[in-house]
């Protein structure tokens, strides 16, 4: 079975992405107090994507007259479901919107579908047409598009935040101006996941190990995924997030990835420390979203 | 670099009068109710030199819990034995790079967790302060629970030598180990990681991030609930079970951390009782605590007192 064509790959995602617009969004959003502050109200949002399956997001807006700049939390690789990432000051609310969402399977859209931790990612991989990732990938982008929809948001200046999709969604569809990625999922997957053990990758392996006559399916439908075909179609600023130098993703590993992207492009290699990696990106997003005062939204044992 | 935290910060937790007798009611409840250990293979997640099994077991109020269950597949007659506590976000991790290194390892997922939410399931946010005003209901008294009788799990099996059983995790897996080795007199060493459910209404004044953030919330929405929430936590806080621990522990905190105040940790391990007791504070460190550089302190603390050997760093 030979390596799918780049248009091969192309083709399918428009079709991915023109199976997801056939269906309307029907978003509700309803406010939850228990979460609203005097700086911001949060909301928790319903809405549609391929199927048709029902999504569920949370939606903060800063008190105060907009709009704001936005940060687009894309669909985790867990099964909880965060408002704003664990260790985030809420007072980050207080300066942008913020959307987070959960994909099919994860906590509050885990119906009829509930996936599992590990065990989503090898989830129909032995074929392109029912991988879960190609619906994964579809919420996502539903995501970003009802976030631009609300008038609260400035849209020049819209963050997506999150791992390799993150930089998927950027690519499929317009409005995303800045990203922050930390790929761990598809790039060089089927490359790289015999040189791990840990967890997400070794599913990978669990997977070939178990089903060894599957290889060159799994193969072709990494391919489809693999972040450096979604590369040339990021315009978008972009702030690679690598592993630590040595590691499988590190900076010299995602070099190719960042030399595909469009836009311009920052790789930030991990110190190892989750204060100096954290207190980077927060600076970066700040920084291209114009908020100067970034101290004061910061954790308060991150202020100087 | 931010200035680092005082080492001698004064936590507010004051341990209950009746603390003692109300946990020894807990375990007297959950003794009463049969384990039901149930070990099934897993051959998805077996390789050549480990085991995988998914475990479940019962503990109290009958709820079924599960967890992940790693052996090495080449091992001695009886083998140390490590139970990995989990997060609060995160999912139970298959403990395979435990086993790989000579011991059985138990990964729990307590009540609430994937695979153990079908009686009870509170949701994230949302486990924290779930019938935070009663501490006979709260959450934590199940979730508590469930991890001690993981010890119970470990020692129905034939393989587990149980004069070598050790607890570790990080942030709540670090609350959980304080608890756990503080309540289970079996466990014979712990390492405890930015440990959380550790001061918490210390905490909600340190930071205001997620997850501590929930008290606040809560709070803000029912300030007049402050006292029976205050009442109940001081039951559940890792400072008030830290007098009970008398085997080796070590704790490394990050000064950086911004989930789990480091003044916590240090009151916390103020408060242990073990004699063998040392912490590891990381400048430069956040909520990692250190983890790229503590993870050799940590294999080589459980050599010493679980395998047998001095690992030379």
């Amino acid at each position: 079975m030979s390596e799918p064509t780049p248009a091969a790959v192309r083709d399918y995602w428009q079709e991915t992405l023109a199976a997801l617009a056939r269906y309307p969004a029907r978003p509700e959003i309803e406010p939850l107090p228990l979460r609203s502050t005097l700086f911001a109200q949060l909301f928790g949002v319903r809405l549609t994507s391929l199927g048709p399956y029902r999504l569920f997001g949370y939606l903060s807006i800063p008190a105060g007259d907009g709009p704001f700049p936005a940060i687009y939390y894309a669909p985790k690789y867990q099964s909880v479901l965060e408002i704003i990432p664990q260790g985030t000051a809420n007072l980050q609310r207080s300066r942008y919107v913020t959307f987070s969402l959960a994909g099919r399977g994860q906590r509050n859209a885990d119906a009829p579908y509930a996936a599992m931790f590990p065990g989503l990612l090898t989830d129909g991989i032995d074929s392109v047409a029912s991988y879960v990732f190609r619906s994964i990938v579809a919420d996502s982008v539903r995501g970003l598009e009802f976030l631009l929809t609300r008038p609260e948001v400035y849209p020049a200046r819209v963050v997506v935040a999150g791992n390799d999709l993150a930089l998927m969604t950027a690519a499929s569809t317009p409005g995303a101006t800045h990203v922050v990625a930390t790929p761990a999922l598809f790039y060089k997957t089927a490359a790289l996941a015999p040189k791990s053990q840990a967890y997400p990758l070794e599913e990978i392996n669990d997977y070939l190990r178990a089903h060894p006559s599957r290889a060159e399916f799994v193969r072709r439908t990494l391919a489809h995924c693999d972040l450096l075909g979604f590369a040339p179609r990021v315009t978008a600023a972009t702030l690679l997030m690598a592993g630590a130098p040595g590691s499988v993703l590190d900076g010299a590993a995602l070099q190719p990835l960042a030399a595909a992207l469009r836009g311009p492009v920052t790789v930030y290699e991990s110190q190892q420390s989750l204060y100096k990696d954290g207190l980077y990106a927060e600076r970066w997003m700040a920084t291209q979203c114009g908020i100067a005062d970034v101290q004061s939204i910061l954790p308060q044992h991150w202020r100087d | 670099m931010p200035k680092a935290p005082a080492d001698s910060y004064q936590s507010k937790v004051k341990k209950p009068d009746d603390f003692d007798a109300f946990w020894d009611g807990v375990m007297g409840q959950a003794s009463a109710v049969a384990l039901e250990p149930e070990m099934v293979p897993d051959p998805l997640r077996t390789a050549e030199d480990v085991e995988t099994f998914q475990i479940f077991y019962t503990s109290i109020d009958h709820v079924r819990v599960a967890a992940w269950y790693c052996r090495p597949t080449r091992r001695a007659q009886r083998a140390p034995a490590i139970m990995l506590l989990p997060g609060y976000q995160m999912d139970p991790p298959i403990p395979k790079e435990w086993a790989r290194k000579g011991y059985a390892a138990l990964s729990v997922a307590p009540r609430g967790k994937l695979r153990s939410n079908r009686q009870f399931n509170p949701g994230y946010p949302n486990l924290l302060t779930h019938n935070v005003v009663d501490r006979h209901t709260y959450a934590y008294r199940g979730f508590y629970v469930d991890t001690w009788r993981g010890i119970d799990f470990l020692l129905s099996r034939p393989e587990v030598d149980p004069a070598r059983i050790g607890v570790t995790g990080s942030s709540q897996g670090g609350g959980l180990t304080v608890t756990t080795a503080a309540m289970r007199p079996e466990v014979r060493a712990a390492s405890a990681g930015a440990p959380y459910l550790c001061g918490f209404m210390d905490a909600v004044e340190l930071t205001h991030t997620y997850p501590y953030e929930e008290i606040n919330d809560y709070l803000r929405l029912h300030p007049e609930r402050r006292a029976e929430v205050e009442e109940t936590l001081a039951y559940f806080d890792g400072i008030s079970f830290a007098d009970r621990i008398t085997c080796p522990i070590i704790v490394n905190i990050g000064l950086q951390d911004n989930v789990c105040p480091p003044e916590t940790g240090y009151a916390l391990f103020e408060r242990i009782g073990a004699a063998d007791k040392r912490l590891y504070p990381y400048d430069g460190h956040g909520h990692d605590a250190g983890r790229s550089r503590h993870t050799a302190v940590v294999d080589a603390f459980f050599a010493r007192h679980l395998l047998g050997r001095e690992v030379s760093r």
